[in-house]
């Protein structure tokens, strides 16, 4: 179970926060978080995981503070950075965290052969092609035994084939999910997930993914609205069933915004 | 694998390791065997004292290399580690144990390379039998030196993730090795006060290194005929309350590691 109440992130005093004010309860449930390049989606992600500076608010993961948890091996990500604890091929980094992780190894390696990425296992993290670092980050994440996966772009720079393989892996999982995105389209392959939206460091929502199709932003304020989103651009409604623009329109967040601004 | 292991081997298999903590510190005993003796005839007990004092500052130099390998990997590895003690079972103890294991290994290796080089070249060059007087307590100094330079490099380096900022990262790792070359060549070359020499764990490691080789009591000035010795158990001591102070304040550190992005220790 995660709770996030009032979050904000500052990398430095004096700057503008990276998140401001999220809240967020995920229990027994699957979340996509969608938003443009920048939009602070993979620090909401860091944060969680303890990577990133809380300046106020809390994150509680299964009721324990993530500034002060530890050994909660229930948790897992596909951020590369958490995977470089020693300079060693992959074939020696996953029996290190098959181990510190509790978890049996040979799952693991049947997954990399499912995905066809045996070759990955004989080059370093570094040495991965992105789309390469990427599935072993996933592979890594999804191992038996989380209850809570975060997963930062899943999809990024894997192919055709390979993500419909993965999205199929993460509609079965047995876990409560965070994944972020800024591509619209993959909210059809997760029909049955709740959809936020994140900008400029807020995050908006959730609504379900089953009415993405019927989901439309409209410039300004509107009567009725799911939610209304404040940003540099300018201010927009997400409404149902009317509105200037069908979210389903747009392939990412970052053509919608610009679509409407 | 174990944590332990996987260190091990990353260490191990580290090609720069090898070239700047073996084949480079090799080259360093060459100068000592044939530029820096040039004119000298040497035998018996002075052709070991000479050959011991090379051979102790030599392994000094050699493991701050170590200390350097082992504060880089911190600073790439911040964010690992802020993961690791909150969502694995990965402890601060069980951590700085596996580097313990790891360094240590290796300590005895680079230990050994360069006992082993100090006895050949200096032998070639004298057409002497140079044998060491205490290989046991040699192993055992390496195997302590190792560990030493770890919990130092992760003292410092967790100082500088956790309070100063990567931009420092770079300066600050070469600290173990310009404190080996300022206190051990100043044993070397010149007669510091014994409350240092006891006091500091490099001239620790450097008297107990060259007691163990030579056999002779460690005189204050290195390989110098000085009346004035060492006590090894006041170094052994020395070194051990180091050793185990640095690694209790590396455990306390690490309970506060930061994640920190390796792009702020960019310096253009």
């Amino acid at each position: 179970m995660l709770e996030i109440a009032e979050l904000s992130v500052q990398y430095r005093r004096g700057r503008t926060p990276a998140i401001r004010d999220v809240s967020l309860t995920l229990e027994s449930e699957k979340l996509i978080v969608v938003g443009a390049n920048g939009s602070g989606k993979t620090t909401l992600i860091r944060a969680v995981l303890g990577l990133a500076p809380i300046s106020s608010g809390t994150v509680r993961v299964f009721g324990e503070d993530v500034r002060t948890t530890r050994g909660t091996a229930s948790v897992s990500t596909n951020l590369a950075d958490v995977y470089r604890l020693v300079s060693l091929p992959v074939r020696d980094l996953l029996p290190v965290f098959a181990r510190l992780k509790a978890v049996d190894l040979a799952p693991l390696l049947d997954r990399v052969r499912e995905f066809e990425i045996e070759d990955a296992l004989d080059k370093r993290i570094f040495e991965l092609s992105t789309g390469q670092q990427k599935l072993v980050g996933d592979l890594l994440a999804v191992s038996r035994g989380s209850g809570l996966v975060l997963l930062d772009e899943p999809f990024d720079n894997v192919d055709f084939s390979r993500r419909r393989r993965l999205a199929r892996l993460l509609q079965e999982l047995p876990a409560e999910v965070l994944l972020s995105t800024h591509e619209l389209e993959l909210l059809r392959l997760f029909e049955n997930w709740r959809l936020a939206f994140m900008f400029e460091g807020r995050l908006f929502g959730p609504f379900p993914t089953a009415e993405v199709d019927r989901l439309y932003l409209a410039r300004g304020r509107q009567p009725g609205a799911l939610a209304v989103i404040e940003t540099s651009v300018g201010m927009f409604s997400v409404t149902l069933d009317h509105g200037d623009i069908p979210v389903k329109s747009a392939t990412s967040l970052n053509a919608l915004v610009e679509a409407i601004a | 694998m174990n944590l332990g292991a996987a260190y091990s081997k990353s260490l191990l298999t580290n090609g720069s390791l090898w070239f700047w903590g073996a084949a480079f510190m090799l080259f360093w005993i060459v100068i000592g065997a044939y530029v820096e003796s040039s004119g000298y005839q040497l035998s018996g007990p002075g052709l070991s004292e000479y050959a011991g004092a090379w051979y102790a500052v030599v392994v000094l130099l050699s493991l701050s290399m170590l200390a350097i390998a082992i504060a880089n990997s911190l600073t790439y590895g911040s964010a690992a580690l802020a993961y690791a003690f909150r969502y694995t079972t990965l402890t601060p103890a069980r951590y700085l144990g596996a580097v313990v294991l790891a360094s240590a290994i290796f300590g005895l290796i680079l230990g050994f390379v360069i006992l082993g080089g100090t006895v050949a070249i200096f032998g070639a060059r004298f057409h002497a039998a140079i044998v060491p007087s205490n290989v046991p307590a040699l192993v055992a100094v390496s195997l302590g030196a190792g560990v030493f330079y770890m919990a130092l490099a992760t003292n410092l380096m967790l100082l500088v993730i956790n309070y100063l900022g990567l931009r420092s990262a770079s300066m600050v790792g070469y600290v173990p090795l310009l404190l080996s070359y300022a206190f051990g060549l100043g044993q070397a070359f010149t007669t510091l006060p014994t409350w240092l020499l006891y006091g500091s764990p490099y001239n620790d490691i450097t008297s107990l290194l060259y007691q163990g080789f030579t056999g002779a009591p460690v005189p204050v000035m290195l390989g110098s005929s000085d009346s004035v010795t060492l006590a090894w158990p006041l170094l052994v001591v020395g070194l051990a309350a180091w050793t185990v102070g640095l690694a209790v304040t590396a455990t306390i550190l690490l309970r506060r590691i930061r994640a920190r992005n390796l792009e702020e220790g960019r310096q253009i």
